[in-house]
């Protein structure tokens, strides 16, 4: 038995928490900070806040309010959104983030990751890769929430994220977000038979099964937005997570 | 007005534990029996157990049946996580109705309230939908009724939950509503320490005063939905509880083992603001114990002894570890510094009435419609 990280992933979008469908529809679930203290309570792994319109309103991460949110994790804390300068990554460290994910300046500026691996280690940077499937059926990495095509294939784009000092992939298949219809296993399979890095698989998880399934398929660890947030049928807001025992006898113990 | 027993002129009830703290235009008779005794037992007259209650039971369930076929669900019922409302959801289903649970995330449930929500839902198979009040604007409209020193700051929830469950009701085309209000551990509770929850006029005033936002999401229900939900609609609640033998200790255990709810200690206290607000504002600036007034109606139906009452009510409402954190909790969710808080709590208490009101419109409208009954008959 081996235990697996299961990661609650929380969307901002200007200040207020928000949940989307394949990466639009987004629809407002609640106040952040709230949301990260019934998380805390519930004793979870770790928790992941990504600021979804930091990168399109051209802005770095609002520190004060990421500061706020920390103070209500007492688990490790990852943060993503409008990250584009090392200082940047050394005020979110200071402020209490523990990882800093990278997304649109991963791709833009690889020796970002490189100059925060070195500054913070490698653990603590994460590049997280969107991914989608174009007009001919093939993977490629998005960028900015998903708004840009990089035309890049994600084995490839992960490989290189290795290279310059990731210590963990976010792996988000864009196709799934908030559908849940499970993860993509292929693609979850591909990247990460192609990196020695920790893979965590998002995007599409509505069972503990889903995430038997993924880490089949070589993720280390799972996250999932919406299986956390929402009550079916009527996607009622209620935020929710396996207690350990029922992660032991429905996860773990399908690991060796 | 007396402010603590040591007062010379310091009264409490011999039966129950009303005092002339807490509503110092409480009465006593000849027995030193206060007002809220009389009015407790004219109201358990509504009561009904044994064979009436079954049989009332028995006719409303089979009304909600018959007026929800070839519907998804007949009835509303709210859930806050809280003792009454899980209780209702149990009655329901073993009635065999179908309901749809409505919840208000105000941006302040605790993890006991949701993982309550979650199991109860769970357990008896209830759709559940969610009404997620915008923050800022929410934020806006608590921080309007704090800065206003008015004493009924819940009204803010209770009005949102009021205003959605009717507008659910509408749009879901479900013809009754199920309220866990109840007579037995709840009735008694002094006119001054609440305000009218309906008022929209009365919220819009203070928070025009005081807020800064504007209110584009919050759910209102002003003179206008009244009209068109009591006479056009007739919806009213039914409180289901008051048909049913419904003692709080024996309830709480059966949904402890069933449904593995857990207490959170204290009435309402599934909120964190409700708990700091019960707990801290209300007896600090208001001179409001709460427990007086539930402790109390327990005492007259029968669930406690005075001296157990007695007893609960020499406990401290706040350890002082839970207040500071609490305390700190709430501050910095309504971005409010420590002075800011503390000067609020030093401003005299202002009545509700001070500002505008919608109860005038409402009497009056309601006066019209006695008026016209026999007019209105005709026409029919």
């Amino acid at each position: 038995m081996k235990r697996i990280r299961v990661i609650p992933a929380l969307l901002i979008q200007d200040g207020g928490l928000v949940k989307s469908v394949k990466f639009k529809d987004h629809k407002y679930v609640g106040d952040p900070i709230n949301a990260v203290k019934i998380f805390n309570e519930k004793e979870v792994d770790e928790i992941v806040v990504l600021d979804i319109s930091a990168s399109l309103e051209k802005r770095g991460p609002r520190i004060a309010e990421i500061k706020e949110i920390a103070s209500e994790a007492f688990m490790p804390l990852g943060y993503g959104g409008g990250i584009t300068r090392l200082s940047e990554i050394e005020e979110l460290i200071t402020a209490g983030v523990e990882k800093v994910i990278l997304n649109s300046s991963a791709f833009e500026n690889p020796t970002l990751i490189n100059d925060a691996a070195k500054y913070v280690g490698s653990q603590s940077i994460v590049a997280s890769v969107d991914v989608k499937k174009n007009m001919w059926g093939k993977y490629r990495v998005f960028i900015k929430n998903g708004a840009k095509n990089t035309d890049i294939d994600p084995v490839e784009f992960a490989r290189k994220m290795e290279d310059a000092g990731a210590g963990e992939l976010l792996l988000n298949a864009i196709d799934r977000d908030g559908t849940f219809g499970g993860y993509d296993e292929t693609l979850i399979r591909s990247v990460s038979s192609a990196v020695n890095i920790p893979v965590v698989a998002i995007g599409g998880a509505a069972t503990i099964n889903d995430f038997v399934k993924a880490v089949g398929a070589g993720a280390s660890a799972v996250s999932a937005g919406s299986m956390f947030v929402f009550q079916l049928p009527h996607r009622a807001v209620l935020i929710s997570y396996p207690r350990q025992q029922e992660l032991e006898e429905k996860l773990f113990s399908y690991i060796n | 007005m007396v402010l603590d027993k040591t007062d010379p002129s310091y009264r409490r009830c011999t039966i129950t534990v009303m005092d002339n703290i807490a509503d110092p235009d409480i009465t006593f008779d000849e027995k030193g029996i206060c007002n809220y005794y009389y009015d407790y037992k004219e109201a358990e007259k509504r009561v009904l157990t044994g064979a009436a209650g079954e049989q009332k039971l028995a006719e409303l369930s089979a009304a909600i049946r018959k007026q929800g076929q070839g519907k998804k669900y007949d009835c509303l019922i709210g859930l806050s996580g809280g003792v009454d409302s899980t209780y209702v959801a149990y009655l329901v289903k073993q009635l065999g109705l179908r309901p749809l649970a409505v919840h208000l995330d105000n941006g302040w449930n605790s993890e006991l309230a949701v993982k309550n929500i979650e199991n109860i839902i769970n357990k008896l198979n209830i759709d559940l939908y969610t009404l997620v009040v915008n923050w800022q604007e929410f934020r806006d409209i608590q921080l309007s009724y704090i800065k206003a020193s008015v004493v009924d700051i819940e009204v803010v929830s209770d009005h949102a939950i009021f205003a959605t469950m009717y507008k659910l009701a509408k749009e879901q085309d479900i013809g009754y509503i199920i309220s866990g209000t109840n007579i037995v551990t709840e009735h008694i509770m002094p006119s001054n320490w609440l305000y009218k929850k309906m008022d929209f006029a009365n919220l819009e005033d203070i928070h025009d005063k005081y807020g800064k936002v504007k209110l584009k999401t919050y759910p209102i229900f002003d003179f206008k939905r009244y009209v068109y939900y009591s006479a056009v609609l007739k919806l009213t609640p039914i409180s289901i509880l008051d048909y049913v033998p419904y003692i709080k200790k024996d309830v709480k255990e059966f949904i402890k083992r069933e449904l593995d709810w857990r207490d959170y200690g204290g009435k309402h206290y599934e909120s964190i603001f409700t708990k700091f607000y019960q707990a801290y504002i209300l007896p600090e600036k208001f001179k409001i114990d709460k427990r007086k007034a539930h402790l109390s109606t327990l005492i007259c139906s029968g669930q406690i002894s005075r001296e157990e009452a007695l007893n609960e009510l020499e406990l401290p409402l706040y350890s002082e570890q839970d207040l500071r954190q609490d305390k700190e909790y709430v501050l910095k969710k309504l971005g409010l510094s420590v002075t800011e808080f503390d000067s609020i709590m030093r401003a005299s208490p202002r009545r509700h009435e001070e500002f505008k009101s919608d109860t005038k419109l409402k009497r009056n409208y309601m006066t019209l419609l006695q008026k016209t009954q026999g007019l209105r008959k005709i026409f029919k």
